[in-house]
């Protein structure tokens, strides 16, 4: 008998130590054709809820921004425009082929100057205490190890009064939509993701760890655990995506 | 009922993408508006839970649900904040909308909207191409101006035709002299009202506690 621990990859049981290797092969293999497959399979509505995000937000000029798990780079390059000159943003990512990809993106687009690029574990953010006034971390959550671990790293690099984003996939609040939902998820996903970018067990394992998140509530429940006052969401497109928030006291 | 974010952010979306795109054709709007950077109005529509926010950037605006603490907050029905906005009118003296904040932000954007000049030839020459393009503006304009032409002299002859030959209503003059007969008349009331009230205590003088 073993007393190792374990924890879910996707539908699979695997040792704590293989999760975060597991999850960065995944993204290896699925970043170059990220972006596109994003659009593909939410039908561009990705954007808005990214668009949300940022309003939520509530960032200013001057503010300075975690974007973690930032990827191809969305939101920091809206945030880098909001903050102007005088701010700063943070697009952290523990995938190095993500973060080269985001980073690329956006020295195409014309970011610079308030904007740098940290490979960094969400679990162990390598910032000092009371940093930031924002951090988002959009579809990034459920790939983390250690939730409750990564949620208090981010409590602490937050300025009192700063607001934690989690924009993640969660749990619909109709049945209907929901069984709509899991014949996309489980036939349509990796039928896609074969076409598209030749990866099916890649898609199928996103499809999975979607299931795998805790649910609004839950995760509502580990944010005030982890000592995030106000923590609330807002359930998008009928709950399959939640924003949550939360403030540092 | 609350709106999905989705939809709402979709709105916003075609809104902002729609009047950036229509400052595109503005470059004097588009400067005038750069001066407004880093400020933000937010419309309340009253009776429902709807807000509309606006962010002004350097190159830019953003069209947002919500914003905290906004430059300026307006509120009102919808039928009063639009008869505000294609009025010439600055105060809101009732108007029936109310505004919070700073309202100089409300005289810079009338202002800005009343010199408002989009170069939509501009825009049918992107689809058209220069010579096409050109030649339909040309029209349009030569059609626009007669109808502008138009409506302003028939607005005359029938403002002419009711006070002048008609005499169902009475001249702007006219109008004029007889509001401030009424003004006058209402101060010499109330101060008539004033003195008989002072006399009615002397006669009558309230009793010592």
């Amino acid at each position: 008998m073993t007393d190792k621990k374990t924890t879910h990859f996707g539908f699979q049981e695997v040792p704590v130590e293989e999760k975060a290797g597991r999850v960065a092969d995944v993204f290896h293999s699925v970043a170059a054709k990220y972006d596109i497959m994003n659009d593909l399979m939410s039908g561009g509505v990705h954007r808005l809820w990214k668009r949300f995000t940022i309003e939520i937000s509530g960032v200013r000029p001057g503010d300075k921004v975690l974007d973690i798990a930032g990827g191809t780079g969305d939101l920091s390059y809206k945030f880098s425009r909001i903050v102007g000159a005088e701010g700063l943003v943070v697009l952290a990512d523990i995938n190095e082929s993500m973060l080269r990809v985001g980073r690329d993106r956006l020295t195409d687009r014309g970011v610079s100057g308030n904007l740098v690029v940290a490979q960094a574990d969400a679990q162990y953010l390598p910032f000092p205490d009371n940093t930031f006034d924002c951090i988002t971390i959009a579809f990034g959550l459920r790939n983390v190890t250690d939730k409750d671990l990564a949620l208090r790293s981010m409590l602490r690099v937050l300025k009192p009064g700063g607001r934690l984003l989690v924009l993640e996939f969660s749990k619909p609040q109709s049945q209907l939509l929901s069984k709509v939902y899991d014949t996309y998820s489980f036939r349509l996903l990796p039928a896609m993701g074969k076409l598209v970018a030749n990866d099916p067990d890649s898609y199928r394992y996103l499809a999975e760890s979607i299931r795998m998140h805790p649910d609004q509530e839950t995760l509502k429940d580990m944010m005030t655990e982890a000592g995030f006052a106000n923590a609330h969401y807002h359930n998008m497109t009928g709950g399959i995506v939640a924003l949550h928030k939360g403030v540092k006291p | 009922m609350k709106i999905d974010p989705t939809l709402h952010s979709a709105a916003t979306a075609s809104l902002e993408a729609v009047i950036n795109r229509a400052l595109r054709y503005d470059p004097a709007t588009r400067l005038k508006l750069a001066r407004l950077a880093g400020k933000s109005l937010v419309i309340d529509i009253s009776g429902s839970d709807l807000s509309l926010g606006c962010h002004f950037d350097a190159d830019s605006i953003r069209i947002v649900g919500q914003i905290d603490n906004p430059t300026t907050r307006l509120s009102g029905s919808v039928s009063a904040l639009l008869s505000l906005a294609l009025s010439e009118r600055l105060n809101l003296t009732g108007s029936g909308v109310e505004a919070w904040g700073n309202t100089a932000l409300l005289t810079d954007l009338k202002s800005i909207a009343a010199q408002l000049e989009l170069d939509w030839e501009e825009a049918v020459n992107e689809l058209l191409g220069d010579i096409l393009g050109h030649q339909l503006a040309n029209t349009a304009r030569a059609q626009l101006g007669w109808l502008r032409s138009r409506g302003a002299s028939g607005k005359r002859l029938l403002q002419e035709f009711l006070t002048e030959e008609l005499r169902a209503l009475p001249a702007a003059p006219q109008l004029q002299q007889f509001n401030d007969n009424v003004d006058q008349l209402r101060l010499a009331a109330d101060r008539l009202s004033a003195r008989v009230e002072r006399l009615l205590r002397k006669r009558h003088p309230p009793a010592a506690e």
